[in-house]
């Protein structure tokens, strides 16, 4: 980087005879970096509205929402909303349930997602193009076309109704994506990390477990991350295979509640932003890891 | 050594193997099976009825308007998330103060449910005091104000205006990282050579965001084509199903009339519609632009 710099530095010189002529473009370059920063803020303000708007409505109280509208600024602000949505609301239920379902179904399918990974790019059986090929194909399958089927089965086996389905599809559904971002990431780890623990006279899971999987912690941290998103968020799977409000998982709790209260706007934000703190937590302590893993699931081999 | 080495692949492959065949393959051939039998209740029997689904869908004048909707969804929200991501990103890159926190604030929306998204943009399009006709109606626009949900005219672009809004997030992601890898002598280069800032940008920094691309475009597509949670929350496919897509019209289907059978074959269209799709686009560009991002 300082080497190019001092390279064109020369260049300059050479070309211009004029000593003072690489100041007016220095100036346009920064007045353009002002327009650019300036239009970014007015931009950003702009695009983050619908944010700041559910946060400071959380915030406001009911009649005062009723009377100025809902997005007026207000001068008082209350938690009375965020107790509501506890107290009448099920807030406490519909998290729980979430956690319940998002914590052993992003393990469940990070950990599966992690093996075939590691053997279609380090163990390479025959066929291992094919084997990657379909656990992948998964990401192309649209959630609709599993959901009849699975209904059938859940009410048959008679775990409708429960946490079950979620982590079962979810569990089963990530492998899909954890394959391809281990897979990548496996085979940018050099054969003879393998090959030095064989030599050891280590078996295969114990190379996997202690070798293997400690120089992977960054991919499994972003992959991590990412799924945790994805089944937090998810709405059509406890949609379809919950039923009573002791099931529901926080994203169908927030429509529930829009049923139940009307016209409680600042009730329900209180719940959007209740909602939300989860993913947003895991967002902001894992920004790094978050964005890799969105730019290495999009990596196709 | 070599045998154990595939029986430890068995060995590793076999419960994850389970899984996926439970949740997805079995479902996924399931799906197809059903399409073809007449079950239409929930405790009902399947009776073998051949592709008389597929002929009725193709007199079913809901299907093709949702056929419609998903194919301009998806059109719409392959193109515009994409420039104003490309945008955004260029625009951040020349920030270099409190980078780290403008950035994450660009990225928030990324990690909102889609539910929550949807909660939100129906509140700014409420027709008495949503933000949207608030504004209009201060700014002297009253004529412009709108039902913006309830008006069959306009509520499918006003759902597809708040898809779009957290989409961007995601393209800008993609293109802020493509953009770092662009090689720095290259830009130099083209500075040194007296290119202005339009030409450096279309013939050096856009080249090299290629492979970003193809990332942004098949991601937004898939994520298009099976979109399903901000239509459900923003309008539930209405006024008069006007904004009903395909993935709206397999829940509707299956879960508001109980027509599984015909659900289902609704559902197996809609992939092979996505196979398709993603399949000429992974054709059209260069396998290499997914090796390395």
């Amino acid at each position: 980087m300082s080497e190019t710099a001092v390279l064109t530095r020369t260049r300059a010189d050479e070309k211009t005879t004029a000593p003072q002529a690489p100041a007016p473009r220095r100036n346009r370059e920064r007045g353009g970096r002002a327009l650019a920063l300036s239009l970014l803020l007015v931009f950003g303000i702009a695009f983050l509205t619908p944010v700041i708007g559910v946060v400071l409505t959380s915030f406001k109280s009911n009649p005062e929402i009723a009377q100025h509208g809902l997005w007026t600024p207000s001068g008082d602000l209350t938690t009375d909303n965020y107790m509501k949505a506890w107290s009448d609301g099920n807030a406490g239920t519909y998290l729980l349930n979430s956690f319940l379902v998002t914590i052993p179904a992003t393990a469940i399918s990070v950990v599966l997602g992690t093996l075939v990974g590691y053997v279609v790019a380090k163990l390479r059986p025959r066929g291992s193009g094919l084997i990657t090929l379909f656990f992948v194909a998964g990401l192309f399958v649209p959630p609709q076309v599993l959901l009849i089927p699975l209904f059938k089965l859940f009410n048959v086996n008679g775990l409708y109704d429960t946490l079950w389905p979620m982590i079962i599809v979810h569990g089963g559904y990530g492998i899909s994506l954890c394959t391809l971002v281990m897979r990548n990431f496996f085979r940018s780890v050099p054969d003879e990390l393998r090959e030095a623990g064989l030599i050891d006279g280590a078996s295969e899971p114990r190379i996997l477990a202690s070798v293997i999987l400690p120089v992977a912690r960054p991919a499994l941290a972003a992959l991590a991350t990412l799924q945790f998103t994805f089944i937090w968020n998810d709405f059509l799977y406890p949609l379809v295979f919950t039923r009573s409000d002791e099931m529901r998982t926080v994203m169908v709790g927030i429509l529930s509640l829009q049923g139940q209260f009307s016209v409680a706007y600042g009730t329900q934000a209180a719940m959007a932003v209740l909602a939300s703190l989860p993913t947003m937590a895991v967002f902001i302590a894992f920004q790094k890891h978050f964005i890799a893993g969105i730019t290495a699931g999009a990596v196709k081999g | 050594m070599s045998t154990r080495r595939i029986g430890w692949a068995s060995v590793f492959l076999a419960v994850p193997l389970i899984a996926y065949v439970a949740a997805v393959v079995g479902p996924g051939l399931y799906s197809f099976y059903y399409s073809l039998t007449d079950w239409n209740a929930v405790g009902g029997t399947a009776n073998f009825i051949g592709l008389r689904h597929y002929t009725e869908m193709a007199k079913d004048e809901h299907f093709w308007h949702a056929l419609k909707n998903t194919a301009i969804w998806t059109g719409v929200a392959v193109v515009v998330p994409t420039l104003a991501g490309l945008g955004l990103a260029l625009g951040l890159a020349q920030v270099k103060r409190m980078q780290r926190l403008i950035k994450s604030l660009f990225f928030l929306p990324l990690a909102l449910s889609l539910v929550v998204v949807g909660q939100v943009w129906f509140w700014i399009f409420r027709p008495e005091d949503g933000l949207l006709n608030l504004i209009l109606g201060r700014v002297g626009l009253e004529s412009w104000q709108h039902s913006w949900l309830s008006d069959p005219d306009v509520a499918f672009w006003s759902v597809l205006v708040a898809w779009c809004w957290q989409q961007v997030s995601l393209a800008m992601v993609v293109f802020l990282a493509g953009l770092t890898s662009v090689q720095a002598e290259l830009v130099e280069a083209s500075k040194v050579d007296g290119a202005s800032s339009l030409q450096r940008l279309w013939h050096v920094v856009l080249p090299s965001l290629r492979p970003s691309f193809a990332v942004v475009v098949s991601l937004s597509m898939i994520n298009a084509l099976k979109s399903f949670d901000i239509v459900y929350v923003m309008t539930e496919g209405g006024p008069f199903r006007k904004t009903e897509t395909l993935a709206l019209l397999v829940y509707r289907s299956a879960f508001k009339t109980y027509d599984f059978g015909y659900a289902s074959a609704v559902s197996v269209v809609l992939f092979v519609i996505t196979l398709i799709t993603i399949g000429l686009f992974f054709a059209w560009t260069n396998r290499e632009d997914y090796q390395n991002v």
